[in-house]
């Protein structure tokens, strides 16, 4: 049994958790021009874009001789909770032959589940599953926290490309680890790794903050968001994302009476907005622009792919949210259309405006 | 009090319940003309450049509401009307667009949310959130609510006889059902008869789909809609699915569509959908299977605010020529 999943931010951890259970593990080639030609001349033309990247994934982790495909399924109205079916039909009618596992949230269907559970734990112990889940979701959270360090860490970096270049050690040496002990020298290691990086020092009211929210797949997905968090970095912006893989695993893979309270408060703050949850992560949206706006950021960039259902609502109701809140906000709707020069542009005259913005606030208060 | 209620979306499927609900309220209920250029152009101004067309006209419907000194736009928000299913998320958040991003709506809106598990949405808890807005009880909530119920049920009748929503419409407000009968006669016997597949906002406003009902009488062409079929015709293709769609309009028209493909009398299929209609964009792929499998003709056909139709003229004639070779020479 070959598996293979979708691609999206940090794959390690997908593929951790299944080696650390004895399978082979196929990881599909990050995204790239040709994974997106072939899942587009396979999708249907007005599906959502991460739709047709991972229609791409699939057909290029088929084609190096994966037979069993994972993903999670999706909860209510969002067209996302129904890409398993589609998928399967198109490589069906491929003719490529494949186990497809397509976890939904614990609580629409119990026994689905928990069959799914069953498949992977083969022949495997509960006991080693509970452990792996275990070691694999501190790991999520320990690579969370480095991945914030350097979103964050990124605009002050005095060697052009340092802190790039660590992340991508760090995301090594985390490959590596399989035991507790090699877990914590990693971390050990890489700690001492971004200590070593010379920063600038930035005076507090020159710092500009940029906070990330949307669409799950587009924000979390470098290669498919023009790699957004390192161009912003090299702006000289502070990002963060108002997705991470380990809040994502709080909120949907926990039964309720061990979710942590985050997510739920975030939804509190869109409420004003969007009153009830419309699938997607819409409400999540616009609760994470009032979020960032409390923590004193200076803008939001709010990436959807095109046509995506849920967050044209948040869309439709951005407007009015940065009046009020007075916060810039800027939309970006991202697709198959892979020339970047235009959003570059448009995203470095976003940052202009908001650094003289701030530069004249300054002016005038001394 | 006056309510006024967009004829945009659902308005072809709920239109009577809800004139027939506020009525019985003693309510004035004030529709906005018929869909044409002016209502376009304002929903297109004052909505997000890539939601769906029906969705800009429905905003165009709402902002020309408000030159006829209503009190209230009447704007509820669909959430299910099945249990496990779901309306498209842009109906369910409907009154937050409308409220929040449209210029002058902003107090204007007169809400509810619409849960039921069925298509009758007569539960009188639905409309409870009103009462204090409107200035009525909810003993006179539950008393308009069956009122109102009547009256769809009355509706749904003609339409499920056959009858377009429109006809059926005019068929429940003025009692005449035989001008209607009378009207709808066709000269001759229809050559053909195929699936028109959309949903009804969609199929039944003539401006949006450049009028494809009356183009296919012309060619005299019969049609079945999903409309006019039974709730448990609708099922019987779908219920064995491993997962539905979340939609519960677009289930129906798979349930529809997938029936219709299997149906001897039935020469063709025409999916009629707006541009990025997301739900129909996996529905779509899932009728283009069907139809290699079954051999049954399928075109759809994509609407957006543009509005020159000659395309939609000769793609229709095509392929009722290419229906008629089938059927008559093969």
């Amino acid at each position: 049994m070959k598996i293979s999943f979708p691609y999206m931010g940090t794959v390690i951890i997908y593929k951790k958790v299944l080696e650390l259970l004895g399978h082979d593990v196929l990881v599909a080639p990050r995204p790239s021009q040709k994974t997106l030609d072939l899942g587009v001349k396979h999708s249907p033309e007005f599906a959502c874009f991460p739709f047709k990247t991972i229609m791409g994934t699939y057909i290029e982790a088929c084609e190096m001789g994966a037979d069993t495909l994972i993903t999670s399924g999706g909860h209510g109205p969002c067209r996302a909770g129904f890409y398993g079916e589609i998928h399967k039909r198109v490589l069906k009618a491929l003719g490529h032959k494949f186990d497809f596992i397509v976890f939904d949230s614990y609580a629409r269907d119990k026994e689905k589940f928990i069959r799914n559970i069953k498949k992977i734990k083969g022949n495997n112990s509960w006991l080693k599953v509970i452990k792996a889940i275990r070691f694999t979701y501190q790991m999520l959270k320990e690579i969370d926290r480095f991945d914030k360090w350097i979103a964050k860490n990124r605009a002050y970096e005095q060697i052009t490309g340092s802190v790039n270049q660590a992340w991508d050690e760090i995301q090594k040496m985390f490959d590596l680890a399989h035991t507790k002990k090699e877990l914590k020298e990693a971390i050990i290691n890489s700690e001492k790794l971004i200590s070593a990086i010379p920063l600038k020092e930035v005076q507090e009211r020159n710092k500009v903050r940029i906070g990330i929210v949307g669409e799950i797949y587009v924000v979390m997905e470098a290669s498919i968001n023009m790699e957004i968090e390192k161009i912003l970095g090299e702006l000289g912006c502070e990002v963060e994302r108002s997705h991470y893989l380990s809040d994502w695993v709080d909120h949907n893979m926990l039964p309720s009476f061990l979710k942590r309270s985050h997510e739920e408060e975030i939804l509190k703050k869109g409420e004003p907005f969007i009153e009830i949850e419309i699938g997607g992560h819409a409400k999540q949206t616009v609760g994470h622009i009032v979020d960032f706006k409390e923590r004193g950021f200076d803008g939001i960039i709010h990436l959807m792919p095109f046509g995506c259902l849920p967050e044209l609502i948040s869309q439709s109701v951005i407007p009015k949210m940065s009046a009020q809140y007075e916060i810039p906000v800027f939309t970006l709707s991202l697709d198959e259309q892979t020339g970047q020069a235009n959003n570059k542009t448009r995203i470095e005259a976003f940052i202009d405006l908001i650094k003289n913005k701030k530069l004249s606030n300054h002016q005038f208060s001394a | 009090m006056k309510i006024g209620i967009p004829r945009a979306l659902l308005y072809y499927y709920y239109f009577p319940f809800w004139k027939a609900f506020f009525e019985a309220l003693d309510m004035e209920v004030v529709v906005s003309e018929e869909t044409n250029k002016g209502i376009l152009n304002k929903g297109i101004k004052e909505s997000v450049s890539e939601i769906c067309v029906p969705i800009k006209l429905y905003i165009g419907h709402a902002i020309q509401l408000l030159n006829k000194e209503i009190d209230y736009i009447f704007v509820p928000r669909m959430v299910s009307i099945q249990s496990g299913e779901y309306f498209c998320p842009k109906f369910m958040g409907l009154p937050d667009m409308l409220r929040h991003g449209v210029k002058g709506l902003e107090g204007k809106i007169i809400t509810c949310q619409i849960k039921s598990d069925s298509d009758d949405i007569s539960a009188p808890e639905n409309y409870y959130p009103m009462a204090e807005v409107l200035g009525v009880t909810k003993e006179q909530i539950q008393v308009a609510a069956s009122v109102a119920r009547e009256q769809w049920i009355g509706f749904r009748m003609f339409n499920k006889s056959g009858f377009t929503a429109v006809e059926a419409m005019k068929m429940i407000q003025t009692n005449d059902s035989l001008e209607v009968l009378l009207n709808n006669q066709q000269s001759s016997k229809p050559v053909l008869r195929i699936g028109l597949i959309g949903y009804v906002y969609n199929i039944y406003d003539p401006f949006l789909n450049m009028n494809i009902i009356e183009k296919l009488r012309e060619l005299n062409v019969d049609f079945i809609t999903f409309d006019m079929l039974e709730e448990a015709q609708l099922q019987e293709k779908i219920k064995d699915m491993e997962k539905t769609l979340f939609w519960t309009f677009s289930n129906k028209l798979l349930g529809a569509g997938l029936r219709l493909f299997h149906e001897p009398t039935i020469d063709g299929i025409i999916h009629l959908t707006a541009f990025g209609c997301g739900p129909d964009s996996f529905m779509g792929k899932l009728f283009e299977f069907e139809s290699d499998q079954t051999g049954v003709p399928f075109m759809s056909i994509r609407v957006d605010e543009h509005t020159g139709e000659n395309h939609l003229q000769t793609r229709i004639e095509a392929f009722v020529d290419m229906l008629k070779r089938k059927k008559f020479i093969a």
